[in-house]
């Protein structure tokens, strides 16, 4: 047996494969990646020493650039830390738009990476639609908070703005259209052979270590066990609404794929009970002067359900009008680095995008 | 109703085994304090018999006027469903902790953070220095005394044609001719 010589291969940091700047070094044996190793640092923007020197809100302009493709769980998890911090109450109104914006936020993340998945495995069509579709969500965004991609809507003590009139019907119409754009989804990427073998045995998070790797959200889910902190510890109303967590057995791309198309369709039943179950009333417990707004000393934590898995907040007040220390912590903090390294070996050269992809690697949440 | 029968449970059975200190914040969160010496060991025991096998976050906070660092482990149980904070403070000089990548496996990477925004030495870590900064000379930038505002006048330049850059308010405010409000002297810039 011939032994191929061992390669050193850098994949990024500016690279279509990868879904941010971000660097895979690989050791590769032909076609074969033998090890890897993850090399950060080109997105550093020192979100969380420079939160340091501003006041509680005004961190909300830089923490909503944690992750690019999904900002608004940053901004509820730092809102909600803060409000314990506070002792601040929530009205009930708020938290029924919380939950809507948050589900939105979901799908148009979910739009994003079935671009991605799809356009990492040559499948050119897909991209162009969800892409697209996500546009629509968009437009919603851009009606209720005046922003398409970062909106700092949500406030400690709710949101900074009631509903538009007529907002709430636009949505159930995007629902609609939604709801039928995913079966054409489906005929498209998830009857189609090649995503089928390529996805298949792929990428596979073995269950017995993937909470031991830090392994959330999907990608947990698709091993089989059932994980979600809208459910471990409910937040805000999700405890009032009825929606299922699927779950999928393999670990591997597929059932991560699978997890996914069903949780956006999850994403449209809460929308819907939401938008009917919300009350009126108030929707911001108002900071009297949020430029001089102080917050007791103390520490808390917050978590929340990110399209990608938890994510949560470490945030330490020293009694002052600044936050004392904000730490965050998003699932490609773990999934980028401990859990791509793990299960790269062994892998094809050609997989790897398709892998980064799957596992939901934001590359600015691991460096922030 | 919950009466936090289970996290007083958990609260009782860590201080008793190790005698240390601790408390019940609320439904869901329990936090003790041990020495730093004793942090591996209530990791390892939370994790292998009462079931606290996700290591949620790690992370340090610079408590520079007490000269000490807070490092926080935040462990979570999925079927309790309760989230255990274990905190220890080590010497803020001097700021070496135990390693605990070999519990979980994770841990490297918060670690290989810490010991390059912080300071802090994890004896028998393994992991490339470095991790986020590139060839960086300066204190860890995370340390409190580290001073962004001050690094940044030292180590940048004005872009050429750009030398009268100053606060955008300020020349709008100048060739408008309107006054820029207290409110907003006082609270835009430090």
């Amino acid at each position: 047996m011939i032994r191929e010589k061992e390669t050193t291969l850098y994949l990024g940091p500016q690279h279509p494969g990868i879904t941010g700047n971000m660097m895979v070094k690989l050791k590769v044996q032909g076609d074969t990646v033998v090890s890897a190793s993850t090399h950060v640092g080109y997105l550093h923007r020192a979100f969380e020493k420079l939160i340091e020197r501003r006041n509680w809100i005004q961190a909300f302009t830089l923490l909503c650039r944690f992750c690019v493709p999904e900002p608004d769980p940053m901004e509820l998890t730092y809102a909600r830390a803060v409000e314990e911090l506070d002792n601040r109450e929530v009205p009930e109104r708020a938290k029924y738009i919380r939950v809507i914006v948050m589900e939105l936020a979901r799908m148009q993340a979910f739009m994003l990476w079935y671009a991605g998945q799809s356009g990492s495995a040559g499948l050119y069509l897909t991209p162009q639609w969800s892409v697209g579709d996500r546009n629509y969500i968009l437009d919603l965004f851009e009606d209720l908070t005046g922003g398409r991609i970062y909106h700092m809507y949500i406030w400690p003590g709710g949101v900074r703005r009631d509903l538009p009139k007529g907002w709430t019907d636009k949505t159930l119409r995007t629902m609609d259209y939604i709801e039928k754009r995913l079966d054409e989804y489906n005929k498209i990427l998830f009857d189609n052979t090649i995503f089928q073998k390529r996805a298949q045995g792929v990428g596979i998070v073995p269950k017995d270590k993937a909470i031991e790797w830090g392994v959330v959200g999907p990608v947990l889910r698709g091993t089989g066990i059932r994980s979600d902190v809208r459910i471990d510890e409910p937040y805000e109303v999700y405890d009032k609404l009825d929606f299922d967590i699927p779950t999928q057995e393999g670990g591997d791309i597929w059932a991560r794929a699978l997890v996914r198309k069903e949780e956006v369709r999850q994403s449209i039943r809460i929308i819907r009970q939401a938008i009917a179950d919300m009350p009126e009333g108030e929707y911001y417990n108002k900071v009297s002067n949020p430029m001089k707004w102080t917050v007791p000393a103390g520490q808390a934590w917050a978590r929340t359900e990110s399209v990608r898995g938890e994510i949560g907040f470490h945030v330490t007040s020293d009694g002052g009008n600044k936050p004392y220390r904000v730490h965050v912590k998003g699932a490609a903090y773990t999934h980028g680095v401990t859990v791509l390294e793990k299960i790269l070996p062994g892998q094809n050269i050609a997989d790897v995008s398709f892998i980064l992809n799957s596992l939901g690697v934001c590359p600015p949440e691991i460096e922030r | 109703m919950n009466d936090l029968v289970k996290e007083n449970k958990l609260l009782d059975t860590v201080i008793n085994s190790f005698k240390i200190e601790g408390k019940v914040i609320r439904d869901c969160r329990v936090e003790v304090y041990a020495d730093k010496n004793t942090v591996s060991s209530i990791l390892l025991f939370a994790k292998n018999q009462l079931g606290y096998i996700h290591l949620a976050h790690m992370t340090c906070v610079d408590w520079i006027d007490q000269g000490e660092y807070e490092m926080i482990y935040t462990i979570y149980s999925p079927v309790d469903k309760i989230t255990l904070f274990v905190k220890t403070r080590i010497d803020r000089e001097n700021p070496v902790m135990e390693n605990i990548d070999t519990i979980w496996d994770q841990a490297n990477t918060y670690e290989r953070e810490m010991r390059e925004m912080f300071g802090i030495e994890f004896p028998g870590l393994i992991g490339e220095h470095d991790f986020i900064l590139e060839d960086w000379d300066q204190i860890p930038p995370m340390r409190k005394e580290f001073d962004t505002h001050k690094y940044a006048a030292e180590t940048f330049f004005t872009r050429p044609g750009r030398e009268d850059a100053k606060d955008v308010r300020d020349e709008i405010n100048k060739r408008s001719g309107a006054k820029v409000p207290e409110f907003a002297k006082k609270y835009s810039r430090e």
